[in-house]
């Protein structure tokens, strides 16, 4: 891809050449433009985007109304050296191309007031600007560098901060390049916090600075610094980069901005407050570094000449770098063909630093994912899902089976996160290991967490999910186990194969038990495949289903005796109130008395004791029934005749209660206990 | 569905009327579909252009209802779509609209919508759809009377089938869908545009239903609750003031909520309300409301004749009801079994599961008759092993303590007045009323 952009490129820059040299002459045919057009032009508002952009674009040609006498002479001089002559050609009467049209004598007499304006940013540093010139010249900065310029930017969180940054920034590289390490150094690296702690002290050299501006710029200092202005400026940078493309590809790409003029009007609108940026700006890595143009006192042929040159070199730089701050479409476009530069090429811009450098300081790598989250952030469902997160993906390097979970609060580091190998020997660890629950969920979630940052999301993956949330029901944990129901969904449903019957059994059952309403229930009722109604769990769980809605405690408990695989931990949820709503039917309907051996029977009391029993001794559960049923405000009797103890119902309807559960803890959470606390340790 | 058909009626009548209104006699040449130069489809489109400005100069909200429309058999569509595709500058013939109405871009939008429309690309058409309609609803908003509500009433139509199109596009084309969903939101602006006091309430009716339609298909059916407590609970409009078709689909939907929530009382009286006042011609209609009205009047304890069931095409509840009538426990399991996706589907599978009890119901009822007439002194007595052996007639293998069981549930639940002898196997049946009738009695289950 980006060799036919050369290629373009090439050819450009010989077209590009005559143009320029027909410039004064096309200006020439451009002037008898009638000044009502360029009138409404130069106020025009840009249609309203989809994005926050309508407000601040009308302060600003609102304030351009208002200033544009005062400033209209100066502006138009302004305005004439950044616009694009190709663009101008070949736009003509789309663009009307207002300022520039309005001068009646065009480019020559109007350079020195250019000039004064490039005069602002040597009054910081006189003597350096030579050699600032010299290296700050289009195309001659490593895409490093570029992309640790735009890692400081995005650290300012306002617009003193960024003025300052950038004044700084500016010291930075003039200094490399004075010692010649501009690129030899590796930007990649660099430390940004040295940086942000100039900020600080920064702010009133700022405002020191800001007292020079004249009194245009002053007005507009508010607005130009408003983050949209400074996207607008990157619309423009961006245009001019694509400008030249436009015409010479004609492929998509250009298509883009050449297929409504609506795009144009508005690029010509953020020419006006590129200009106003001009006059103060002196953030050295774009325009200001790039539009940097010596006074030349040659004629205007070789005036304009030069500057096609430095508008063409810029534009190429352009393309093989990129910019991170643009409007929300631009920058979609703009990322999806970062990607392919960064595939193929040695490209390694804003973004680069993220993927070819997986073992690179976790700095830059947060930095990139802070700016784009950012980027995110302001874009629309759209561009989030072009957002190619692969660039965000680490690989881990750690070899360490063990690893205790911590909540990430920052991008993960790649040594501290285990590949799949290691996450594997984890699990098998995980599954033989003899400590309590505790330790096997933490584990787990830290399994889990790496799995999850690297993107794994395969049959490994499913097995993690379903250990854990085995293992949760097992111990009651029913907040992890909601945790990888959930994902577990999520991955069959993406076609990961797994236990799906079983899993879907526990939801089935749990839905039953969190009283979740009918129509979910049926809805997922009618998902089930043929084959799942066929599979033991799932049948099992509908029977479960079944006997809780007809209150059918006789089978609800037969079914929680041949519960399979841990199904039971499930009803579990159930069982208390199942017993409690059967007695209360018992009661009601039984006369005169109920023996509790026939009741310890029906509701699930006697299989309780088969658990911790030797299995030829089945414990008839009688004890445990008594007291569940004293504990429940039911009256039992003793019966002399049968020697047995038996229900008396009449009494035992009224005074049916329902106690408050045991287990129940202060914190809410019975997992926290103490004593598991300190078995963690 | 049911709802649709009366829409359709309704268009078939404002079609008619239209052709005697507008008269166009360049409707007639429409019907070859394409024209044979650009000059004739610029005159073409003008003429519509003219109609829709005469529509709205005259206030006639039928008229511009139907050109407006898309789906229904005789629109504009496919006329619209040929001459935007060969007239000249279109753009500038459909925005003569704007000397009347600053409509001028919600038809250049509605246009676009028809010619997408026509060549099947749903997805855009329901996004210029989108954009149109907003527009529409933002003049709307602005005019005093109600006139254009015909017109706003087919764009919000439009919107919901063609966001169903789109969204089985999207699937198509493995996106995930959400067009359905935008449509759902748009309609919650128009309702809240018309639900306010004034002459427009009339309208807001109707898109409560074509948003019922929308969290139906959409399974956010949590959502009506908000639209239902705003049509319910304002005083100032009387509910009976509502056009009848729209009453009769919003009792229809709330009806099957209440199904939804067990309120079988609830949704008999929404129900009954949508059957009396539904056009009886309207056997789809009347249809729809059975499928949901049979289930809860059964488990009301009512149960239908059998001819109802045969004329309604009913018969996915004929083995129900007979299972009902015969206290055939093995029938009704038999016959929830086979239709049991249908069941589940339209949500009535756990109405009618419920059903079983008042089987059994009807089984005890039928021992202790023929218990009568053998022995009328000790027929309240039913012993355990006489249900066992009944139940095994009917090849339904229960060991006791199950049987018990259920017994114990149905004197629980009321549907048998009694006591049961668990040392003697004896359900004792109560001498007075031992079966209480059900009436108004399910909703206590």
């Amino acid at each position: 891809m980006q060799l036919p952009v050369n290629d373009s490129y090439g050819q450009s820059s010989e077209h590009f050449q005559q143009v320029q040299n027909n410039n004064s002459l096309q200006q020439e045919q451009q002037d008898p433009l009638p000044s009502s057009q360029q009138d409404t032009h130069v106020t025009h508002i840009p249609e309203p985007s989809p994005s926050d952009h309508q407000k601040p674009l009308k302060f600003h040609s609102s304030v351009q109304q208002f200033t544009s006498l005062e400033a209209s002479k100066q502006r138009m001089s302004k305005l004439q050296i950044p616009t694009n002559p190709r663009i101008t050609q070949n736009l003509g009467v789309v663009i009307s191309n207002g300022p520039k049209g309005a001068l009646p004598d065009s480019s020559k007499p109007q350079k020195p007031a250019y000039i004064s304006i490039r005069g602002k940013s040597s009054i910081n540093k006189v003597s350096s600007d030579d050699i600032a010139d010299a290296t700050l010249q289009p195309g001659m900065f490593p895409p490093s560098l570029r992309a640790y310029v735009e890692r400081a930017l995005a650290l300012c969180k306002d617009d003193a901060q960024k003025a300052v940054c950038q004044d700084y920034l500016k010291e930075i590289i003039t200094q490399a390049s004075c010692d010649g390490s501009l690129f030899s150094k590796d930007w990649d690296i660099e430390p940004l916090y040295a940086l942000s702690s100039m900020l600080a002290k920064g702010i009133s050299k700022q405002v020191a600075a800001s007292v020079k501006l004249d009194s245009v710029s002053t007005r507009r200092v508010k607005s130009r610094w408003e983050p949209v202005g400074e996207k607008l400026e990157d619309i423009k940078d961006s245009i001019d980069a694509d400008s030249s493309k436009t015409e010479v590809l004609e492929g998509s790409k250009g298509q883009e901005f050449a297929v409504s003029p609506k795009k144009w009007e508005k690029q010509e609108t953020t020419w006006i407050n590129q200009q106003q940026h001009h006059i103060t700006s002196t953030k050295p890595s774009k325009r200001g570094g790039q539009k940097i143009k010596k006074p030349d006192p040659g004629t205007g042929g070789v005036g304009t000449s030069s500057e096609s040159d430095t508008d063409l070199d810029q534009g190429g730089f352009h393309l093989g770098s990129l910019l991170t701050t643009e409007t929300p479409e631009e920058k979609r476009k703009r990322q999806t063909r970062t990607k392919r530069f960064e595939r193929s090429k040695e490209y390694s811009g804003p973004k680069g630093s993220t993927k070819p450098k997986l073992q690179g300081n976790a700095s830059s790598r947060r930095a990139s994912a802070i700016r784009l989250v950012m980027s995110v952030g302001d874009v629309n469902g759209q561009a989030v899902e072009d957002i190619n997160w692969d660039s965000l993906t680490i690989r881990g390097t750690c070899q360490e089976i063990e690893k205790r979970y911590l909540r990430l609060t920052s991008a993960p580091d790649p040594s501290t996160v285990r590949p799949e190998d290691v996450l594997r020997k984890a699990l098998a660890m995980v599954q033989s290991t003899p400590k309590n629950y505790l330790y096997k969920c933490e584990q787990l979630k830290s399994i889990r967490q790496d799995l999850t940052v690297q993107r794994i999301r395969n049959e490994f993956t499913v097995q993690v999910y379903e250990t854990h949330a085995r293992m949760a029901l097992e111990a009651g944990d029913l907040a992890e186990y909601n945790q990888c129901q959930a994902q577990l969904k999520g991955l069959y449903s993406e076609g990961i194969s797994g236990s799906y019957n079983e899993f879907t059994a526990y939801s089935l059952l749990y839905m039953v038990f969190q009283n979740v309403n009918n129509r979910d229930l049926l809805s997922s009722m009618a998902r089930l495949s043929h084959a799942a109604r066929q599979d033991e769990a799932v049948r099992h769980a509908l029977a479960v289903r079944s006997a809780v809605a007809t209150g059918n405690y006789t089978s609800f408990f037969r079914l929680y005796r041949t519960a399979p695989k841990m199904s039971s931990f499930l009803m579990d949820l159930h069982v208390e109130r199942m017993r409690f709503e059967a007695v209360k039917c018992m009661s009601r309907s039984y006369r005169p008395t109920l023996p509790l051996s026939f009741m310890a029977r029906t509701l699930g009391f006697s299989s309780l004791s088969l658990v911790n029993g030797l299995d030829e001794k089945e414990s008839d559960g009688l004890e445990d029934c008594e007291e569940w049923l004293k504990t429940h405000g039911a009256q039992v009797v003793y019966e002399s005749s049968t020697n047995e103890l038996m229900l008396e119902t009449k009494m035992s309807a009224a005074t049916l209660f329902m106690p408050e559960p045991e287990d129940v803890v202060p914190h809410g959470d019975a997992n926290l206990a103490v004593n598991d606390f300190l078995t963690r340790s | 569905m049911w709802a649709r058909e009366r829409e359709e009626r309704e268009r078939e009548m404002a079609l008619d009327r239209r052709d005697s209104v507008s008269s166009a006699p360049w409707r007639g040449n429409a019907a070859g579909s394409l024209f044979f130069g650009a000059a004739e489809a610029s005159r073409k489109l003008a003429e519509y252009v003219n109609s829709v400005i005469e529509a709205l100069s005259t206030q006639n909200g039928r008229t511009l209802a139907s050109l407006l429309a898309i789906s229904s058999a005789n629109s504009f569509c496919e006329l619209v779509a040929s001459a935007l595709e060969l007239a000249k500058e279109p753009i500038k013939i459909l925005k003569q609209v704007d000397k009347h109405a600053p409509l001028g871009d919600m038809l250049s939008n509605h246009t676009k919508c028809m010619h997408s429309y026509q060549q099947r690309r749903y997805v855009e058409a329901f996004n210029a759809l989108e954009k149109s309609a907003n527009m529409f609803l933002q003049e709307f908003r602005s005019w005093e009377s109600a006139w254009a509500m015909e017109a706003l009433h087919t764009i919000v139509y439009e919107l919901r089938t063609l966001a169903q199109m789109a969204d089985r596009e999207m699937v198509a084309n493995g996106k995930i869908p959400d067009k359905l969903k935008g449509a759902g939101s748009f309609l919650m602006k128009v309702f809240g545009a018309l639900a306010g006091k004034g002459p427009k309430r009339v309208g807001a009716l109707y898109v409560t239903c074509q948003l019922f339609k929308v969290y139906f298909k959409l399974g956010t059916v949590h959502l009506c609750r908000s639209v239902i407590r705003s049509i319910e609970t304002a005083r100032v409009f009387d509910f009976e003031e509502f056009p009848a078709r729209d009453r009769v689909t919003y009792m229809y939907y709330t009806g099957r909520l209440e199904v939804f929530n067990d309120n079988f009382m609830g949704a008999e009286k929404k129900l009954m309300y949508a059957l009396r006042h539904c056009h009886s011609s309207k056997r789809t209609n009347v249809r729809m409301i059975l499928k949901y009205l049979v289930p809860v009047k059964l488990s009301l304890g009512t149960l239908p004749k059998e001819w109802l069931l045969q004329k309604y095409n009913l018969r996915e509840y004929l083995n129900v009801v007979r299972a009902l009538r015969r206290g055939d426990i093995k029938l009704l399991r038999h016959a929830l079994h086979a239709n049991e996706d249908g069941f589940l589907r339209s949500g009535v599978y756990l109405v009618l599961e419920k059903l079983e009890q008042q089987v059994y119901r009807r089984l005890m009822k039928k021992i202790h008759i023929i218990q009568k007439l053998k022995d009328p002194a000790r027929a309240h007595q039913i012993k355990m092993e006489v249900i066992v052996k009944a139940l095994s007639w009917l090849d339904i293998n229960m060991d006791v303590e199950e049987v018990e069981c259920i017994m114990a549930i149905l004197i629980h639940k009321n549907y048998i007045k009694g006591y049961f002898s668990h040392k003697s196997k004896v359900v004792v049946l109560s001498k007075q009323d031992p079966f209480p009738k059900l009436n108004g009695r399910a909703n206590i289950l």
